[in-house]
């Protein structure tokens, strides 16, 4: 390995690359993704000048100055005076990213009960008897082939997409807080109690609380699940919202629409992503 | 047509081979725009808003039928069209559903309420469960067999309108690139006539009688994945240009370009033609008789009468 000392250092796992080593690799695969996409658009453009599936810069910026400046199409033209925060208000993309934030929201703050359930059935014996077998069957169960029964329940509105996110991730969230709550060593539960603690001082001051970090991290791994529901669900049925938007772009393959819209869904999506993992660090930075 | 054998034989007569590939229709019409096959079948609505609008030249070769009942508009308690209006109305957006909608508000005078109907895209797959499921979905707007499952489950849904009062409007076309028929070595237009004389036999066989055409209708319905009196109820429903000359002569009508026009208008007042077209006449249409609908340097999308007038004469 000597005789080819840079080889040697990629596959020594003691290696020390310099920061300006990493900083740089770390875009590599960035630049590799932009440039075959530019090849590729070009090569087509070049056999068919308005090619639609592989989208050119100018076609991009078109696309991306329709969904962030102007009015969706169902919605009534905005006047040409309107300023730029004006026109951000009224866009096609901020009028789709308010309907699928609600959406997505309120599927989080009901996976909450999700969660304490699974903290009650780790803590208590007589919840973990009740719920824990079927809720390991419940969690197995495939949510997408529920939906019409879903929107028989829920009817086509907002309730029907938010509980198809709640039931295919909520089984999992519970099951995940009941495993993590489980690993808890029992001796720190005697040693509560021999304090004078409560049941509820072992189940919330105790437990929950030193659990919360990874069930925190549990719901940042489920955030692309949530996602992937709530597409499904705006696909289906829906007047607004990122994925109806881009079910009807696909209708008749505007791609100079969807590409910013996909991007502008990984981009909310590691937004999240990165606000929980601030906050986890906040609020435990003993973790 | 593939299984019976009608299309090895063309095939064979004019030594190419021919391979049938079964899509879900939104992705056949991806794979077209982008080049993965040749021929396809679709509406004259995404004849233009599919391939011709994303650049893909195409020629429409065969035209085979129109809805003449197909696609509906179906309401609950016995409303009427004037009450549409600010009620929520299911049906898969951007499709010859909305045209369809459009159109019946038109030719009642009221057209200008149109901006107020409350949309709700839903997909066809789950458009019949999620409309009966709840009586308080008044309104769906959709295509058989869709139309039969709702009407025949409830009883209290009537159809409003249909595509019976819009006749030619929403064509049924058979579409090959025309940079498929301009090749050099002639194998294009060979596929073309393998497939227009198969198209032809095949149909003949449909609209006739006797059992020659109940097994192609048992073919045809197994195909579609659709039981034979569901399918005998489409055709019912379907004017079928049964023959070569039906066709052809439609297609070198003034009516085509009459229809044409109100389906390029739509298309165009609903984006469908890409944020870039500026105005309806970039994507323009050639007539077999050699008429130009938009501008004459934007053709995108031929309709071709030669390949049905020489299956009229038996010159296939």
């Amino acid at each position: 390995m000597a005789a080819i000392p840079i080889l040697g250092k990629i596959v020594d796992v003691q290696s020390r690359p310099q920061k300006l080593w990493t900083q740089s690799l770390s875009w590599v695969l960035f630049l590799v993704g932009i440039f075959t996409y530019t090849q590729f658009s070009i090569a087509r453009h070049k056999e068919n000048p308005e090619d639609r599936v592989v989208p050119s810069s100018a076609q991009l910026l078109q696309g991306l100055k329709a969904s962030f400046l102007e009015p969706a199409e169902e919605d009534d033209a905005l006047d040409p005076s309107a300023g730029i925060t004006q026109r951000l208000a009224h866009s096609m993309l901020w009028k789709d990213t308010v309907s699928s934030s609600r959406r997505f929201f309120i599927a989080i703050a009901l996976l909450v009960p999700a969660i304490l359930l699974g903290l009650h059935m780790a803590v208590f014996p007589y919840a973990e008897a009740l719920f824990l077998r079927f809720g390991l069957f419940f969690d197995k169960i495939v949510a997408l082939s529920l939906l019409p029964i879903l929107f028989i329940v829920f009817g086509i509105d907002e309730w029907s997409k938010i509980m198809l996110m709640v039931i295919g991730v909520g089984p999992t969230m519970m099951l995940d807080t009941y495993n993590i709550a489980k690993a808890v060593p029992r001796e720190q539960v005697v040693k509560a109690f021999t304090l004078k603690s409560s049941n509820a001082d072992v189940a919330y001051r105790v437990i929950l609380k030193q659990i919360m970090p990874q069930v925190i991290n549990g719901l940042r791994l489920n955030l692309k699940p949530l996602a992937l529901f709530l597409f499904a669900g705006e696909m289906i049925v829906s007047t607004d919202g990122l994925a109806y938007r881009i079910g009807i772009m696909r209708r008749h393959m505007g791609m100079d629409i969807i590409i910013p819209y996909l991007l502008w869904v990984a981009v909310l999506l590691f937004g999240v992503d990165a606000l929980l993992k601030f906050a986890n660090r906040r609020l435990h930075p003993w973790f | 047509m593939a299984k019976s054998g009608i299309l090895k034989r063309w095939a064979d007569k004019y030594g190419i081979v021919i391979k049938v590939q079964r899509f879900d229709y939104a992705a056949s019409l991806d794979a077209f725009v982008g080049k993965n096959i040749d021929a396809c079948t679709m509406t004259n609505m995404e004849a233009l808003d599919m391939p011709a609008a994303a650049g893909v030249d195409s020629t429409a070769l065969i035209i085979g039928d129109y809805s003449n009942g197909n696609d509906a508009i179906l309401a609950r308690n016995n409303l009427t069209l004037a009450q549409l209006p600010g009620k929520r109305i299911m049906l898969v957006q951007k499709t010859v559903s909305e045209y369809l909608l459009e159109r019946a508000m038109d030719l009642n005078g009221l057209g200008t309420q149109i901006p107020q109907l409350r949309l709700m895209n839903t997909s066809d797959s789950d458009l019949v469960g999620a409309f009966l499921g709840n009586k308080s979905n008044q309104i769906a707007v959709t295509w058989k067999p869709l139309v039969s499952q709702i009407v025949n489950s409830d009883q209290s849904v009537k159809s409003l309108f249909d595509s019976s009062k819009i006749p030619a409007e929403i064509l049924d076309l058979l579409v090959v690139r025309t940079d498929v028929l301009k090749r050099s070595d002639g194998s294009g237009i060979r596929f073309a006539k393998a497939i227009s004389g198969a198209w032809y036999e095949t149909v003949a066989q449909l609209a006739g009688a006797g059992s020659a055409s109940d097994q192609a209708i048992a073919g045809s319905a197994a195909a579609s994945g659709d039981s034979v009196v569901s399918y005998r109820e489409q055709l019912r429903t379907t004017y079928l240009y049964s023959t070569a000359k039906s066709a052809a002569e439609f297609s070198e009508g003034p009516a085509i370009k009459q229809k044409m026009d109100l389906v390029r208008q739509f298309c165009f007042r609903h984006q469908l033609l890409g944020q870039n077209i500026a105005s309806v006449n970039d994507v323009a249409i050639l007539y077999p008789d050699g008429t130009v609908q938009g501008k004459s340097d934007r053709v995108r999308l031929r309709i071709d009468s030669s390949y049905m007038r020489m299956a009229e004469k038996g010159r296939l």
